[in-house]
């Protein structure tokens, strides 16, 4: 029986959020926002519903003297994606012919 | 999976609702994860900068000692002003910075350890005699060097620390002044020849990036 894909991760803009986070300690908006080539309205729908999630932690500070949002993925969320890809993996292996 | 990327950079990730296959899934993951990796990139000003003010210093104090010029081996004063210019390169870099990698506490807990290790080793040499001083430095040299491209895979700075404690071992052997020449070679090959590798990696994943 396969496992359910997580709805929070499987979308598309989400996702890419998530495997950026997962390969850096923290991120600033702005980094997340060139890599995905994101609207930053849209990003910030996405970040929202990752951080009701629980899934990622968003600290807004001063920097400078200008405001600076920085993400990082939390131990659920790490846990969350750690079980997304096996679960791809798990669709993918089944849907390869066998040899 | 060409032709999935075409229509995520067309989209600009605007409709977010678009359907993934689980293939499709596997492969934004991984150009993402691939992304921040060509962005975590040593720029390689810093190991440049000791590369070559080590260098410098190492074959003017030996000409100094070789054509008796007196006080030439205070040329190693030049190493305060290098360290304002990494404290400089250091806060402008992290400025510049966007995000943080899992490692970056570990180097510059590493770099920093071993910059008072060098300021201790610096007085303690100066206030007391101590056999072939040049064999402890290359010792300490070796240290982060080889810490540093171990646990970053990093074979030029692996082979530079090996290095570093292989000239340690012939400065014991060496007469003085030909020993310093030996602190020449081990910032060439610890710092300054990795500095250009990471140099050009970071200029061509620059480029990759625009």
């Amino acid at each position: 029986m396969f496992k359910e894909l997580d709805p929070i991760l499987h979308s598309q803009l989400r996702l890419a959020v998530m495997s950026l986070l997962i390969s850096v300690k923290e991120a600033d908006f702005t980094f997340i926002r060139e890599k995905t080539n994101a609207t930053a309205g849209n990003l910030s729908v996405q970040v929202q519903k990752l951080k009701e999630a629980g899934y990622i932690e968003v600290v807004k500070e001063f920097k400078d003297n200008y405001p600076n949002t920085t993400c990082h993925i939390t131990p659920v969320g790490i846990k969350a994606f750690e079980e997304y890809v096996k679960a791809l993996q798990e669709y993918l292996k089944v849907g390869q012919p066998k040899q | 999976m060409t032709l999935f990327f075409k229509d995520v950079k067309r989209n600009n990730m605007q409709h977010d609702e678009e359907p993934l296959s689980e293939r499709q899934s596997l492969e934004l993951i991984a150009q993402m994860i691939n992304k921040a990796k060509c962005d975590y990139q040593d720029t390689g000003v810093s190991t440049l900068l000791w590369g070559g003010v080590i260098s410098f210093c190492s074959i003017v104090n030996f000409l100094g000692f070789e054509m008796h010029i007196t006080g030439i081996e205070n040329v190693w004063v030049l190493t305060i002003p290098a360290v304002v210019a990494q404290v400089y390169i250091s806060i402008q870099e992290r400025k510049r910075k966007k995000f943080k990698g899992h490692e970056d506490s570990i180097m510059g807990g590493i770099w920093m350890s071993f910059g008072i290790s060098m300021f201790l080793l610096s007085f303690y040499t100066g206030k007391f005699t101590v056999p072939s001083p040049n064999a402890i430095f290359l010792i300490v040299y070796g240290v982060p060097t080889f810490a540093v491209g171990f646990s970053l895979r990093f074979t030029p700075m692996v082979i530079g620390g090996l290095a570093c404690w292989v000239f340690a071992v012939a400065t014991m052997y060496t007469p003085f002044p030909y020993s310093i020449l030996y602190s020449a070679g081990a910032a060439q090959l610890a710092w300054f020849i990795p500095g250009l590798i990471l140099r050009r990696r970071y200029l061509k994943a620059k480029r990759g990036n625009v």
